[in-house]
Order: C-alpha cells, then sequence, then structure tokens
C-alpha cells in the first residue's frame, strides 16, 4: 500500500502554483469550474453518451434483414458444450485427446531431430573441433556444454510444442476455449481466481512461459497476478520425461509386474492433479493475503463461433508461440550447457567442483529424502527442465565413477534402457523415496528461467518474479520434506 | 578487547542519541506524531458534533479519544494555548484555525475512503480503518490532487458529503431507520462507519448509502426491510447505525417492482436501468464498457454447468456475468421484447 500512495502523492501538481499567463488561467479556472459542475462519475457520462450516439448512427445505417439468423447455429452448439450432462465429459475427452496425441505424437519427431542433432551432428562437430587444432577445454565448453545442452532441449522440447500449441490455437480460433472458462468458472471462484485461468494453466501443460504469458487474456490486475503466479503449477512437457521415468523406474516396480504400466501412469496423473489441487491452494492463499488489496473485476466475452482459419492460426501459433519459448530457451541453454561442462571439469583439491557442491549439498539433499545430485542438477539446469535427466545421470556417473557410461565429465547422455538406468541410480544412492519426492520436487520448484524471465516480462516487477521462485521452492522443500520424514516413519 | 568496548559503547551512545535516526529521537517523534493525531481526531469530533448541532464538552472529547477525563482535559488546553479552540462555560468552539484543520482532516478521510472503493480492491471493511490512519497524513496539496483525481467526488462511499477545502460539514441528514415508518419508501443516507464491530455486520448484508429501501416490519427484537430488491433482517442496535431519508417521489408499488439483473430465467430478456451504487470502481467501468448502460436490452442466454457464471446477450455479444455482479445490475422487464 504505501508504494501505491506514494506513487499516487508523487504526480500531484498544482496548477495555481505554476506561472501560467492571465489568458491561460482563466481557461483554466473556467474549466475547473465547470468541470466541478458535473457531478458523479466522468467515465460513467461519457460511456452513457458513447452508446446513445453509436446507436443512433447505427439504427439510421445498418440494415437488419428479419430475424437475426446468426445465434442459431451458435445457441446449439453453446447448449451442447455447456450442458450439465455433456458439457464436463466432451471437455474431458477433448483434452485428454489432446494430451494424447501430444504425448505419442512428439515421440516420433524428437527420435528423429535428436538423432540428427545428438547422434550425427555432435560427433562430427567434436571431430571438427579437434581437427581444426581447438585446446581441449574450449572444444569442451562449445562442444560439449553449450551445443549438447542446446541441442538436447530444442530435440526434447520441439515437436510436443510443435503439436501441442498449434492444436491450442485452433480451439482458441474456434471459440470453444471460452467455453472451458465459463464452465470451470465456479471452481476457480471459489479459489479467487478467474475462469480465464483454466486456459492459462492448460497452455502451462505445454510450456509454463507461454502459460504466463496467455494469462494476458485475464483483464483484471489481481486474477492475472494469481494465473501468472501459479502457472508454474501446471506440469509442463519439459517435466513429463521426469515424471514418467520415474514413476516407471521406482513406483511402477512397487506393484505386481501386470500392474506396473498402471501403476505409473496413475503416479503421474496423480502428480498432475496434485499440481491442480497446489494451483487453488495457493491461488486461495495469495487472493487473502498478498493480493488483497488489488483491483479485482469479472467478465467473459463468449465469441461467435467460426471456422478456424487453418494455415493462419497453424503459423502464427508457430511463430508466436513454438518459435518465441524456444528462442527463449535457446539463449538461455547456451550459458547453462558452458557452466554445466566447466562444474564438471574445473578441479581443484582433488574433484571437480560439480564434486564439492554435490558433496556440499548433500545434507540438504538427504534431509528432505532427495540427494546432493538432484539439487546440483536443478541449480545448474536452471534454463530448462528438459535437461534434468540428462544432468542427473552425468553427475551420478561422476560421482560414483561408474565406467563404461557416459562421455565423460560434463557431458550429458541418456540411456536407452530403463533397467540400465535405474541400476546406475540404484548405485548412486537411490530408494524409492529418491525417485518419488524427484516426482514432487520436479513439479515444485522454481519456475525455469525462461519462465522467469516472461513473468519479470509480463509484471514489471522483481518483486513478483521472486515470489514466483521463492514460493514453489519452499512449498517443494516442504512437501518433499514431509513425505521424507513419513516415509521414514512408516518403516 | 581494549580497542573493542569503547568503539561499541560509542555506537551505543551514537545509537540513543543519534539526531533524527536515534532512539530518543524516535521516541520523541512517535511521542509527537500521537499527540497531533489527539489533536486532530479532537478537533474532528468537535466539528461533527457541531455539524449535527450538539455541543462537545470534555467528556465527549474523552469518549470519542478512548482516553481517561483529565488526559482529554490537558490536551484541550494545550490545544486552546494553540489557538485552536475556544472553551467556556464547560462548551468547546472551534476558533478559525481548529476549524480549517478539522475540515481538512474529515476531508482528506472522506477522499481516501473514495479512493479505496474506487481504485483499489481493500475490501469494504477495511476503508474506515485505513483513512482514519491516512488522513493524518496527507497534506493540503495531495488531498487536492487525490480530488482531482478522483473527479472531484461530492460523496464518499458511506454517502456523507466530503468538504470542501474551506466549506462547511454537512450534517448527518435523515433518520434512523429504527424510527422510519412503515411502507414508505426510503433511501439509505448513510451508514455509520463506528463501532467498527456493527459496521463490518452492516457492510457484510451488502447494505450501502444510495440504497432504496422500504421497511417492512418492525418489532423491538428486528427490523424486516427490502434494499435494492432484497430482504434484510437486522438487529435494531445495528438499524440505528443506518440513517435513511423519505422518498416521497417514488411508490411503494415501484420500489418492489424494481429487478436485478440475477432474476432473469433463461430466455427472458429485460431492459437495463442502471448499476446500483454498490458496483464500484474498476468492476463499474468494466460493466459500463462492455454496454450495461441504461437502455440497452439485455438476454438471459445460459447458465454454466457449475452453476454460476451465467451468459447474457449484450448488444449482440454474448458476455458472462458473476451472480454477484448481475445482483447491481438494475433491470426493468416492461419491454415489448419479453419472450
Amino acid at each position: 500500500m504505501t508504494a501505491n500512495n506514494l506513487s499516487m502523492v508523487s504526480w500531484s501538481s498544482n496548477a495555481s502554483a505554476q506561472t501560467v499567463p492571465a489568458g491561460v488561467a482563466d481557461v483554466l479556472n473556467a474549466t475547473h469550474n465547470l468541470r466541478r459542475q458535473i457531478r458523479g462519475d466522468l467515465h460513467e457520462q461519457f460511456v452513457e453518451a458513447i452508446y446513445a450516439d453509436a446507436e443512433r448512427i447505427a439504427n439510421r445505417a445498418v440494415t437488419r434483414d428479419g430475424e437475426k439468423a446468426c445465434p442459431t447455429w451458435d445457441r446449439a452448439i453453446d447448449h451442447a458444450v455447456t450442458s450439465r450432462v455433456w458439457g464436463f465429459p466432451l471437455m474431458l475427452a477433448l483434452f485428454t485427446l489432446m494430451f494424447w496425441l501430444t504425448i505419442n505424437g512428439a515421440n516420433a519427431p524428437s527420435g528423429v531431430i535428436s538423432g540428427l542433432l545428438i547422434e550425427r551432428i555432435y560427433p562430427a562437430l567434436r571431430d571438427g573441433a579437434t581437427q581444426l587444432g581447438f585446446p581441449w577445454w574450449l572444444r569442451g565448453v562449445l562442444v560439449d556444454g553449450m551445443y549438447l545442452a542446446t541441442a538436447w532441449i530444442v530435440s526434447v522440447m520441439l515437436p510436443p510444442m510443435a503439436i501441442f500449441f498449434p492444436m491450442f490455437a485452433l480451439l482458441e480460433d474456434f471459440g470453444y476455449l471460452p467455453r472451458v472458462a465459463f464452465n470451470l468458472d465456479r471452481m476457480f471462484r471459489t479459489a479467487g481466481a478467474h475462469g480465464k485461468q483454466a486456459m492459462s494453466t492448460m497452455m502451462g501443460f505445454g510450456c509454463n512461459a507461454a502459460g504466463v504469458v496467455a494469462a494476458r487474456i485475464i483483464d483484471s490486475p489481481r486474477e492475472r497476478l494469481i494465473a501468472i503466479l501459479t502457472n508454474n503449477f501446471a506440469l509442463c512437457n519439459g517435466r513429463w520425461p521426469t515424471q514418467f521415468l520415474m514413476a516407471a523406474l521406482f513406483v511402477g516396480s512397487l506393484a505386481p509386474a501386470h500392474l506396473a504400466g498402471f501403476v505409473s501412469a496413475a503416479a503421474v496423473t496423480g502428480v498432475a492433479l496434485f499440481g491442480m489441487l497446489m494451483t487453488f491452494a495457493v491461488a486461495w492463499g495469495l487472493s487473502r493475503t498478498l493480493l488483497k488489496g488489488e483491483v479485482s473485476t469479472f467478465s467473459l466475452e463468449l465469441p461467435p463461433y467460426r471456422l478456424p482459419r487453418f494455415w493462419q492460426t497453424l503459423y502464427t501459433s508457430l511463430v508466436n508461440r513454438t518459435i518465441f519459448v524456444l528462442w527463449r530457451a535457446v539463449v538461455f541453454a547456451l550459458p547453462a550447457g558452458a557452466i554445466i561442462w566447466l562444474s564438471g571439469n574445473i578441479r581443484f583439491a582433488d574433484a571437480s567442483l560439480a564434486e564439492h557442491l554435490i558433496h556440499g549439498l548433500n545434507p540438504v539433499g538427504l534431509s528432505v529424502g532427495l540427494n546432493g545430485v538432484i539439487l546440483l542438477a536443478y541449480l545448474v539446469a536452471i534454463p530448462a527442465n528438459e535437461i534434468i535427466i540428462p544432468t542427473i545421470l552425468m553427475l551420478t556417473v561422476m560421482e560414483t565413477g561408474a565406467t563404461g557410461l557416459g562421455q565423460g565429465a560434463g557431458v550429458m547422455f541418456d540411456l536407452d534402457s530403463g533397467a540400465s538406468i535405474k541400476s546406475l541410480l540404484q548405485n548412486g544412492g537411490w530408494t524409492s523415496l529418491t525417485g518419488v519426492n524427484l516426482m514432487f520436487f520436479s513439479l515444485l520448484h522454481n519456475p525455469c528461467s525462461t519462465t522467469l524471465y516472461t513473468i519479470y516480462k509480463e509484471t514489471g516487477s522483481v518483486r513478483w518474479t521472486a515470489i514466483a521462485a521463492l514460493l514453489p521452492l519452499a512449498l517443494g522443500l516442504l512437501v518433499t520434506f514431509l513425505v521424507a520424514t513419513l516415509w521414514e516413519l512408516s518403516r | 578487547m581494549s580497542l573493542a568496548s569503547p568503539i561499541l559503547a560509542a555506537l551505543a551512545v551514537a545509537w540513543l542519541v543519534w539526531p533524527r535516526r536515534g532512539l530518543i529521537a524516535r521516541c520523541r517523534h512517535a511521542l509527537l506524531l500521537s499527540d497531533r493525531l489527539r489533536r486532530e481526531d479532537a478537533l474532528k469530533h468537535v466539528l461533527k458534533l457541531e455539524a449535527n448541532r450538539q455541543v462537545a464538552t470534555v467528556e465527549s472529547v474523552a469518549g470519542a479519544l478512548h482516553i481517561r477525563s483529565d488526559q482529554a482535559a490537558t490536551l484541550l488546553e494545550d490545544m486552546e494555548q494553540g489557538g485552536l479552540l475556544s472553551y467556556s462555560e464547560g462548551r468547546l468552539l472551534l476558533r478559525p484555525a481548529g476549524r480549517e484543520l478539522a475540515v481538512h482532516v474529515i476531508r482528506a478521510h472522506r477522499l481516501w475512503e473514495s479512493y479505496l472503493a474506487e481504485q483499489t480492491g481493500v475490501a469494504e471493511s477495511e476503508w474506515h480503518q485505513r483513512a482514519e490512519r491516512q488522513e493524518h497524513f496527507l497534506s493540503r496539496q495531495e488531498t487536492r490532487a487525490l480530488s482531482a483525481r478522483l473527479g472531484y467526488p461530492q460523496q464518499d462511499p458511506h454517502g456523507d458529503s466530503i468538504p470542501d477545502e474551506r466549506g462547511e460539514l454537512d450534517g448527518d441528514c435523515g433518520q434512523p431507520l429504527n424510527a422510519a415508518p412503515l411502507n414508505t419508501p426510503l433511501v439509505l443516507t448513510h451508514i455509520e462507519d463506528e463501532p467498527e464491530l456493527i459496521y463490518a455486520q452492516i457492510a457484510a448484508e451488502g447494505l450501502s448509502a444510495g440504497m432504496k429501501a422500504v421497511v417492512i416490519e418492525k418489532t423491538p427484537k428486528r427490523i424486516r426491510f427490502r434494499a435494492d430488491g432484497a430482504e434484510h433482517v437486522l438487529a435494531p442496535i445495528l438499524a440505528n447505525n443506518i440513517s435513511v431519508a423519505l422518498l416521497p417521489e417514488t411508490s411503494t408499488q415501484e420500489l418492489f417492482a424494481e429487478e436485478y439483473l440475477a432474476s432473469l430465467r433463461p430466455g427472458q430478456s429485460a431492459r437495463v436501468l442502471g448499476l446500483a451504487r454498490g458496483c464500484r470502481g474498476a468492476e463499474r467501468r468494466r460493466l459500463l464498457d462492455l454496454g450495461f448502460v441504461p437502455g440497452t436490452i439485455i438476454e438471459m442466454e445460459m447458465v454454466s454447468p457449475g452453476g454460476d457464471p451465467t451468459a447474457y446477450r449484450v448488444r449482440g455479444a454474448l458476455i458472462a456475468l458473476r451472480r454477484e455482479q448481475s445482483r447491481l445490475i438494475r433491470i426493468s422487464r416492461a419491454t415489448p421484447l419479453a419472450a
């Protein structure tokens, strides 16, 4: 409030204190007196006058033929998609289909891109650098660090986004998404949020940075901030792979073999739902504490349906969302790749920087059911959640000194077989608790740097950016600590 | 060790006596400040009573400021010496300087309440409390700027008139709701914002100045009345803090016929009469911008499966509103379009 007060007071200008020519002063006085004669809200009188004028002009200039023909189709669709019986099942079916298409459809192109960027171009670059006589450290920083991190992010991130965002944009263009907001508003309202947050959250499942930008559609300042600050609780596609892997290795294996697939799928769904729960809980808390004094309004326009302009929508969604997000991610990935490689290769006192950090972070990590490797991975892989698993594998190999795996210190890699990943991790001291807690921590930690930067751009405030980073991190440490404590108690 | 202790001692002394930032200076500042606040509160009290044709006494000042009578006496003595008040035969009268200051403080208070109501999302129950503090910290110039920014409001959100810089303070008009006649159109003119506990209960009922009301039933235990389309039941002690005035031009039938958008059923349509007083600030401007202006025809289109937002067709566009908003849009069904 105090900052608000100051800003309000600082612009205060005093016309009479300035020296103005006599004629101007008369005009100013006259307008001042006239202004005081208008009772009530000036804005209100303007709006009413504008509407009256517009109506008069429209009545004179526009002819309407007979009965309104337009809303009949719209009405039929509206009554189906917002009906008590069909509204929710239809929504659920549509979004399940969208996620299924995204997850399954992305596998093949991801494989092709990673085959090209990591299996073909990467060795070629490495050889090229060697032949050109680059010193080993320069080759390491440029090729093993910067290039590899970027290649990894592009291959994991690009295909799902290129599938998800256009589908989303088509639904948006068709006019269906505002109806989703209309259907779900009741739920969001109890949490103090806006129904349109349903859309920014959905977008967040694709990418949180895009979700934060999507919160622009909410015109009420308080609800928009809520949508921005809680978007991180929507599990973005960079985190899905971590979830699937951990669920398969550490949760599914607890169940009998024929149920393993089902149990691990249920575990991932459970984590995603837990994220939704956190969205509502945090929104509820924020709207009653930090955001109490912010202005809040509600309105939701339901535009008429129309056939999507397919190619145009496809193009704008690729350029505006996919390429935009990818570009920001790449910008942040380049330095991160360098840092990851350097941390594995700068050595002092008989160990690499990464090993020192792992030992330093281990006590904290173990106390919340994680370990130093995971915390360090989240520290250096702030730019993108996509490189968490490769970074963890690289660090684990370095720490355990496993041989025959990976490609040397500071070089990220992935393994094809789940079993070999599991045995590697178990050698690194991982238990089922570590896997489960990594799932929770992957949901609840600071957003990636791309998202944080986007939040800063959208809110223009360091304070909200800091809250957006620290709040989920604190929640994550709390939840993992509780899970670890319960785990210990139940044994 | 031998070097550290004199430095520490010097630091401690500096921390105590440092000009303007030291502990002693801070304490003195706080004392002076609380002294000033009390003086201004006392002046406010005297002016308010005077505007209602009552006379302030030492006891009434002590009661209003929650201090002992002897403290009040000392305070008033100081103020008399400062030329703010004169004191004769147990009656307190304002001197010009005191009157000017009192009007300024009340003006600042009411403008700040208007600001909180119009341009922030601060809850209604907190307006008074916050303004009670802010009134002492707004300069004349800041108050002027605030008034300009709010479009020179004449009334605060509780229905009290905001005095001009050198103007007079209007007394509370009207009578308490308890004393109002049955079945007669009334308008709520003022809701007393003190004591806070009672005000919070009235605000929770959604009552605000400017609403039209009719008293339906009066018993020693409760008062039942209709205000802006909804029925309310209040204990007399609460109703006593609501002032009302008669509305001679309106008939009771008209008042009962007044309806709100929330009461439309699917397929029905109506004409907008205006936005209720309780709809303020950004919310009000948003609704106006969307076309909820007097004369617009609105048709209720559909209800969300969740039961709450309802979609209305407004000038060809489909717009969903929540119930708490559609309750604030006054309508009339007297249109040929009714389906």
